[in-house]
């Protein structure tokens, strides 16, 4: 799969953010490269490997529903964030 | 002739103490981004852990509709942006949910019942919540990572009563097994339905509609009707191809019509692929045993009552259509009373004096009490126009029933010496009346009841008085 000028586009639609024009020829060169990389794995026969395939059969561990709550974590996140008040994450208005 | 296809997708919000893969607390209503951590949040090299209680409230619900519970499932990441989502995906469950293939039985007014096959229900994560104010949008992330079930029927309903049927009964199952709160209007029971129309007798499936989150029964059934027109509308125009295309539409209730979302639909692609985070989830036979035990559900609960009370199918369905109204009319009937009178003064007395929002579970007055009124109408000490007296007052002051009945001095007079003696004074005060009744004038027998009533002030019982009164005057 090769990606384009078109194709970047709809990715830069997808994840909302702005790829800069100077930028756009090495970052669809780069993407190109991850995905041929990933094609060497066409090259192992999988057809008779079950799609639900892990390396490691054992199940997901379960946690107990039991609450814990630690709020310096909670607010030294806040703090970091680029904006925040009253609590509140701000983020740019989003359009519903 | 036109015939409406609904389907309908539920997300329920699993009333779990804590997340879906962390151990943040859910409760509701407290400050905002408090109850977050680095998984909920999303932090680099914060992983998620299933919460073992999710597993159990989705088997539960899968035996609630006799569905196949998967012993393996597995979880899916869904990529969209959306500021609200801190991960920029869902842990959801696409390819393998937890519960598939159940059925519901819904009761339709006629008295007829109808089956509506369940596709899925799968455990996936919910977002955070946003409020928009001017030029910038606050993010409060405390909901992000709660548990849902998203339910999803089969295009099986035919027009808007079967849809709400179907909801009423997927809301009362979903309370009475205790795996939500279900409640509309704090969004724990989010309902969106797929809307698409053919003509009679066409068995292919036309383009369908998505009507988003309505918050209330009454609401759904009027966007359904409404959507429904909008599309034969189009149809019967000739514009069907063009005005009615797959999206999502919200429903104005201020305006009764739905509304396009646009520009939504051409970002989505959700590249979905299997959760590099978290292994297959696997219940065991044991799990399986245990989890699965679940209580009396409406549908048995009202055949139950049927068979044990003798009251009618109608009135058994209206009774358990909440656990809450079950439990107060069982609770009536632990005090020995007849389940007739239990059913009248439950479902007609009681509600027809609520007021405000109130409700079976905000009722001034409680089962037991309710109960002790009806007995007194039973072992005759008030008429059942008195008790509606008592009911009245009691509603307003939280007194002893049979305190309030000597204070409104309501107590029947049964005690026949007293109402022979009342009978005796009417007869001989009105002798010329007494001779014409003689006489065959039979109507007349009503006044002499209702004089009687008048004299006692309505407190002797009529029973009484009108066998005394044919003694007397035969
Ligand atoms: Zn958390």
């Amino acid at each position: 799969m090769q990606i384009d000028d078109q194709l970047l586009t709809r990715l830069e639609t997808l994840s909302m953010i702005r790829i800069d024009e100077r930028k756009r020829e090495e970052i669809i060169e780069e993407l190109s490269e991850f995905l041929n990389f990933a094609d060497n794995l066409k090259e192992l026969d999988t057809s008779g490997v079950d799609d639900k395939f892990a390396m490691d059969d054992a199940p997901t561990s379960l946690r107990e529903d039991i609450p814990s709550c630690n709020t310096e974590i909670s607010e030294s996140i806040l703090k970091n964030a680029p904006q925040s008040d009253e609590d509140f994450f701000i983020v740019p208005k989003i359009i519903e | 002739m036109f015939e409406t296809i609904i389907g309908l997708e539920v997300h329920v919000q699993l009333n779990t103490k804590t997340k879906l893969f962390c151990s943040c607390p859910t409760s509701f209503n407290h400050r905002q981004n408090t109850n977050t951590c680095p998984t909920c949040l999303a932090l680099p090299g914060a992983l998620p852990v299933l919460n073992e209680e999710v597993l159990h409230k989705s088997i539960q619900f899968g035996t609630a509709i006799e569905a196949t519970i998967n012993q393996v499932s597995y979880f899916d990441r869904k990529s969209y942006f959306y500021p609200d989502s801190p991960s920029a995906y869902q842990i959801t469950q696409l390819y393998t949910p937890v519960v598939e293939h159940g059925k519901l039985r819904i009761d339709l007014e006629d008295g007829s019942h109808k089956i509506v096959r369940i596709n899925r229900a799968h455990i996936e994560a919910d977002a955070g919540k946003s409020i928009h104010d001017g030029e910038i949008s606050k993010v409060d992330l405390n909901r992000a990572g709660t548990p849902l079930l998203e339910i999803v029927s089969e295009p099986d309903m035919r027009n808007a009563e079967e849809a709400v049927q179907y909801l009423k009964k997927l809301h009362s199952i979903v309370r009475y097994i205790d795996i939500s709160d279900a409640n509309m209007q704090e969004g724990s029971f989010r309902v969106d339905v797929n809307v698409s129309i053919r003509p009679k007798g066409d068995e292919k499936l036309y383009t369908r509609v998505e009507i988003k989150n309505i918050n209330s029964f009454r609401f759904i059934q009027k966007a359904i009707e409404v959507e429904v027109s909008r599309q034969i509308e189009a149809w019967e125009d000739g514009t069907y191809d063009e005005e009615i295309i797959q999206e999502t539409r919200l429903y104005d209730a201020n305006r009764n019509e739905t509304r396009s979302m646009r520009g939504k639909e051409e970002a989505a692609d959700y590249r979905y692929f299997p959760e590099p985070d978290l292994k297959k989830a696997v219940i065991t036979n044991e799990m399986l045993k245990t989890y699965s035990q679940i209580p009396e559900l409406p549908d048995q609960k009202a055949k139950r009552f049927v068979e044990e009370f003798g009251i009618n199918e109608y009135n058994a369905s209206v009774i358990t259509s909440t656990k809450e109204t079950a439990k107060f009319f069982e609770d009536m009937m632990e005090e020995g009373i007849s389940a007739k009178n239990a059913v009248t003064w439950l479902t007609v007395e009681l509600p027809a004096r609520f007021s405000g929002g109130m409700d079976i579970t905000t009722s001034p007055v409680d089962a037991k009490k309710l109960a002790t009124l009806v007995k007194r109408i039973e072992d005759k000490t008030i008429s059942g126009k008195a008790a509606k007296e008592v009911l009245d007052y009691i509603m307003q002051n939280d007194e002893d029933i049979d305190t309030v009945i000597e204070k409104l001095g309501l107590k029947q007079v049964s005690d026949t010496g007293a109402i022979e003696a009342m009978v005796d004074e009417i007869l001989s005060k009105n002798q010329d009346k007494v001779e014409e009744y003689k006489n065959g004038k039979e109507k007349l027998f009503g006044f002499f009841v209702g004089q009687v009533m008048k004299a006692s002030k309505g407190s002797a019982n009529p029973q009484a008085v009108n066998e005394i009164l044919k003694q007397k005057l035969s």
